[in-house]
């Protein structure tokens, strides 16, 4: 059984946020517009963080991209009363949205801000809505949503991989954000391999996991930018 | 009863029992047979080209079934159409290699924005009130001929005028050579963030008047000169792509990256070093550095340096000796630094900095993208120019509009008023297409042929092309195929060598070297999406590139700047948005929604400023001020930028349309509206980094700053 993990080599990302567009285009996020947007109601599956350090014109600055970290031990997992947050057998923190009662728990528990609630039903202006990708599911209200690490791409790999009678490739599957990556800074694979990019990646030196201290054991590894100065 | 009238039957029947049932009207039962066989479910990728910008990047697009709402015969329905779903890169595109920027993301909205104009429209109201009637092709063109014919029944065809945006391709080649056999001037091309400066000095440096490429990934050092080169500038995939090689690519091996600028940006939040330099003096940094490496620039000292440009005296040694030690290295320049009075100079001064390292040509350095060559069209001499427009007596447009993108002061929408007839081919009804009085609506890129031949962004030549993705979805028509069925019709027809847009590209594409005896270009480029190889001395244009003399060509002349600083104490920036550009990118919600690289700003605009000039001035983030100067003023919430001058702010252009669909139109503010006419000395390009303006608090926030970060400063996590 696999055990889907993501690198993030922050010395590669640009902050360009085109991972950003490419989720929104994948999996079906509809904009809120300002209004909502304002209050805080816009939904990013991966958000690009970024801090800046330092004062004019010694400034520095860091980007960081921030998606579901799809923890082993998931705080946003035991408090949902009906199980629509749940561990899938490959490691995923998978949302069943019509079993979601909008307790909005997980959201509250989730250390990374990283769950978004549908506060109302989502709209695409016509012919908007011929875009919509019809292997992913759409929200109605008082929903949570949240990345899956383009699950629907890893169902399609193993479709295509099982078809063929083969094993799914290191590096055949990648999600919108891993896909699109001008730099290549996002690597997607499979954990459980030691001689998948990503488990390398992920003994890398420069590793981290963010917010490693809760205990949340994350999947997602963060290769600290090099300090050259 | 025969079978349409039982379907017809049904029909009613249906909506009658979904109305009955459940009050919600629903008019959408009839399914009509689709004109194609797509298998539901099963998706298929399709190459294309991403038309937004003229990097040209390849898409492969995916295409799968969907329901369109149709009218049939009056009867509303639905029909099954193989519909676009996603843009992703082209893999083996040598520009894009697979990715793509945010932007060429969101592409895919462009075909599907619920404001597009569906069919060809004539003008009713008065010009920009927006009132227009529906017309039927036959009539559009026939009216566009006569209009034609009557400018050449005068003998006035040099009162045609084009108004185009830079593309990189056939199309603006088709324009040129209709206006050349009409017997009219060239069409003016018209970018607010244009690069003519960077072009000029190319032409004189190497004999190239052309954007360059950088081997990024074999670089070791890049010293950047305030252009955005990972975020808008040039051909930012293809940087992006090759600065990931640069930093962590090769083992072992990690490039070193300095950027020079005023204004933090994207590009320049990536830097190693991040060296702050007062605006316009960039190109005395330039010779400083090299005077420092070659000794042939005695006026740059260091300490002559530190009093020009601010920057420490020890601090340009120390770039100096890391450019010069660090091989192989490159020097680049763009954007900002170019938009000032003495841009040549500066463009010129880092130039010479490329021949000092001998980067030009070899790998790590600088490159010139082979290009193809195309048969130069004859045009009339004497052309129009932006300001002198008002003069023609027809108006092409085609993409540009300037009456968002040009300084109030050179009063562009006064002067088309005056053209007494204004022609637009654009699919939305922008500020300078709401003032014409034909639109005739061009397909979008997916539904028709799109096509690019890169100025940049790979070392050997690229030329893209792809045939349709998907089926029209509304009534509109190929600029190309219309433009030459105009010329066919005209009194004095105005025959090219090709019926339609797509026998031009099959002309050039099958000229082009073969990869294999056996292969048709043409055809084999359809199917991938792109050539490439190497062009035959025949088919490439220009010489190959030589290496300047070491000398820079011209003194450093002092930056001319609009407005008293007395009366205007800011320098002010207007930069092009990451997510809108030059604002013709203001209409994709996902881009309005998409939180800014650097101040996560959404669906607003902003004003950048140093938070020490923010507590001079009493001014807190998202409090109101004004930003005036000799030339206009506007009001925007204020925004902390750690990354900005003290003596600058700025502000991101893209925002504050009056008429641009319903995501874009009176939503933030256009900075462009501040600028002076001051333009680059020798080029006459718009200096448009050169204005100054006074800034002041205008009142508490209102709201209309929507940011997607909590709070700007956050504390960074602990690092291992």
């Amino acid at each position: 059984m696999p055990r889907w993990g993501m690198a993030a080599d922050l010395d590669r990302c640009t902050g360009c946020g085109g991972c950003v567009v490419a989720c929104h285009a994948e999996n079906n996020i509809s904009t809120v517009g300002d209004d909502q947007a304002s209050r805080g109601r816009a939904k990013h599956w991966i958000r690009v963080e970024r801090y800046y350090e330092g004062e004019f014109p010694d400034v520095r600055v860091k980007f960081r991209p921030v998606m579901c970290q799809q923890c082993d031990n998931a705080p946003c997992e035991p408090v949902c009363p009906t199980y629509a947050s749940h561990h899938t057998d490959d490691g995923l923190n998978a949302q069943v949205y019509n079993r979601c009662i909008g307790t909005r728990y997980c959201a509250n528990a989730c250390p990374y801000n990283v769950r978004f609630f549908d506060f109302f039903n989502p709209s695409w202006e016509k012919p908007l809505h011929l875009q919509l990708n019809p292997d992913v599911s759409l929200r109605e209200v008082g929903v949570m949503e949240k990345c899956t690490f383009c699950v629907q791409r890893i169902k399609s790999a193993q479709i295509g991989a099982k078809a063929g009678q083969r094993e799914v490739r290191d590096g055949e599957i990648q999600p919108a954000c891993v896909q699109g990556c001008p730099s290549k800074a996002l690597v997607f694979g499979d954990l459980e391999d030691p001689e998948s990019e990503v488990s390398r990646l992920s003994r890398s030196p420069r590793g981290t996991k963010l917010l490693e201290d809760l205990g949340t054991k994350p999947k997602v590894a963060y290769l600290a930018r090099v300090s050259q100065t | 009863m025969d079978r349409r009238s039982f379907i017809k039957l049904t029909a009613i029947t249906g909506s009658t029992a979904a109305l009955t049932a459940c009050g919600n009207p629903e008019h959408q039962l009839i399914r009509f047979v689709p004109d194609e066989d797509i298998v539901p479910g099963q998706a298929v990728w399709k190459p294309g080209v991403c038309p937004l910008c003229s990097a040209g990047c390849g898409l492969t697009v995916r295409v799968m079934d969907a329901d369109a709402d149709v009218v049939v015969d009056g009867q509303a329905g639905v029909k099954r159409i193989a519909a676009a779903k996603k843009l992703e890169g082209l893999p083996d595109h040598p520009v894009n290699r697979g990715a793509l920027c945010p932007r060429g993301q969101a592409a895919i909205q462009v075909t599907y924005h619920p404001d597009r104009i569906t069919q060809p429209l004539k003008r009713t109201g008065n010009r920009g009130t927006g009132q227009y009637e529906a017309i039927s092709w036959d009539d559009a063109v026939v009216e566009l001929v006569g209009r034609l014919d009557m400018l050449a029944g005068a003998g006035n065809q040099r009162m045609l005028a084009m108004l185009t945006r830079r593309t990189s391709g056939h199309r603006g080649a088709l324009l040129e050579q209709f206006a050349a056999r009409f017997g009219a001037p060239a069409p003016v091309v018209y970018e607010l963030f244009g690069d003519e400066v960077l072009r000029r000095a190319n032409a004189m440096s190497y004999g190239r008047a052309q954007l360059p490429t950088f081997d990024l990934a074999n670089s070791r050092y890049v010293l950047n000169f305030g252009s955005d080169l990972l975020g808008t500038w040039n051909s930012p995939v293809a940087h992006s792509r090759a600065y990931g090689e640069m930093r962590q690519g090769r083992p072992g091996v990690r490039g070193t990256f300095v950027q020079v600028e005023t204004r933090m940006s994207q590009t320049g939040a990536n830097a190693d070093e991040w060296v702050a330099i007062r605006p316009g003096t960039e190109g005395a940094l330039a010779l400083g550095i090299a005077q420092v490496i070659g000794g042939k620039h005695p006026d740059y000292t260091p300490d002559a340096v530190q009093k020009l440009t601010g920057v420490d005296a020890r601090r340009v040694e120390r770039l100096a000796r890391g450019f010069e030690a660090t091989r192989p290295a490159v020097a680049i320049v763009g954007g900002a630094p170019l938009a000032h009075t003495n841009g040549l100079f500066t463009a010129l001064a880092v130039n010479t900095l490329n021949s000092l390292v001998g980067s030009v040509g070899q790998p790590g350095g600088v490159f010139f993208t082979p290009q193809l060559n195309r048969a130069a069209a004859s045009n009339a001499g004497g052309g129009f120019t932006l300001q002198d427009i008002g003069n023609a007596h027809v108006l092409l447009v085609d993409g540009a509009n300037p009456v968002f993108t040009a300084p109030a002061a050179w009063r562009v929408r006064e002067s088309l008023e005056k053209v007494p007839y204004i022609v637009s081919v654009g699919s939305f009804l922008d500020e300078t297409s709401a003032l014409a009085d034909l639109i005739l609506p061009d397909h979008s890129f997916l539904e028709t042929w799109s096509e690019s031949l890169p100025e940049s962004g790979s070392l050997a030549a690229v030329a893209g092309v792809a045939p349709a993705v998907m089926r029209p979805l509304h009534r509109t028509r190929a600029t190309g195929d219309v433009l030459l069925d105009v010329g066919r019709r005209l009194a004095t027809p105005v025959n090219l060598p090709w019926q339609t847009f797509d026998e031009m590209l099959a002309a050039t594409f099958t000229g082009l070297p073969s990869a294999a005896p056996d292969v048709d270009t043409w055809s084999d480029a359809q199917t991938k999406g792109m050539w490439t190889g190497t062009l035959p001395a025949g088919l490439a244009s220009g010489a190959s590139p030589q290496t300047p003399a070491a000398a820079g060509a011209a003194a450093f002349a002092a930056p001319q700047f609009d407005g008293d600083p007395g009366q205007y104490p800011f320098h002010f920036l207007p930069y092009p948005s990451s997510k809108f550009l030059d604002g013709s990118l203001a209409h994709l919600p996902w881009l309005q929604e998409m939180p800014d690289p650097l101040t996560s700003g959404m669906w607003s605009s902003w004003v950048e400023i140093n938070p020490a000039t923010m507590q001079k001035l009493g001014i807190a983030e998202g409090d109101v001020v004004e930003v005036a100067s000799a030339h206009g003023t506007v009001r925007s919430a204020a925004v902390v930028n750690p990354g900005i001058a003290p003596d600058t702010v700025a502000m991101p252009v893209g925002q504050g349309h009056t008429s641009f669909t319903r995501f874009a139109s009176g939503r933030g503010e256009n900075p462009v509206t501040l600028l002076a006419p001051v333009t680059e000395a020798t080029t006459g390009a718009l200096a448009w980094a050169a204005t100054r303006v006074r800034v002041s608090r205008a009142g508490p926030a209102d709201g209309r700053l929507v940011m997607f970060a909590g709070g700007l400063r956050e504390h960074v996590e602990h690092e291992r």
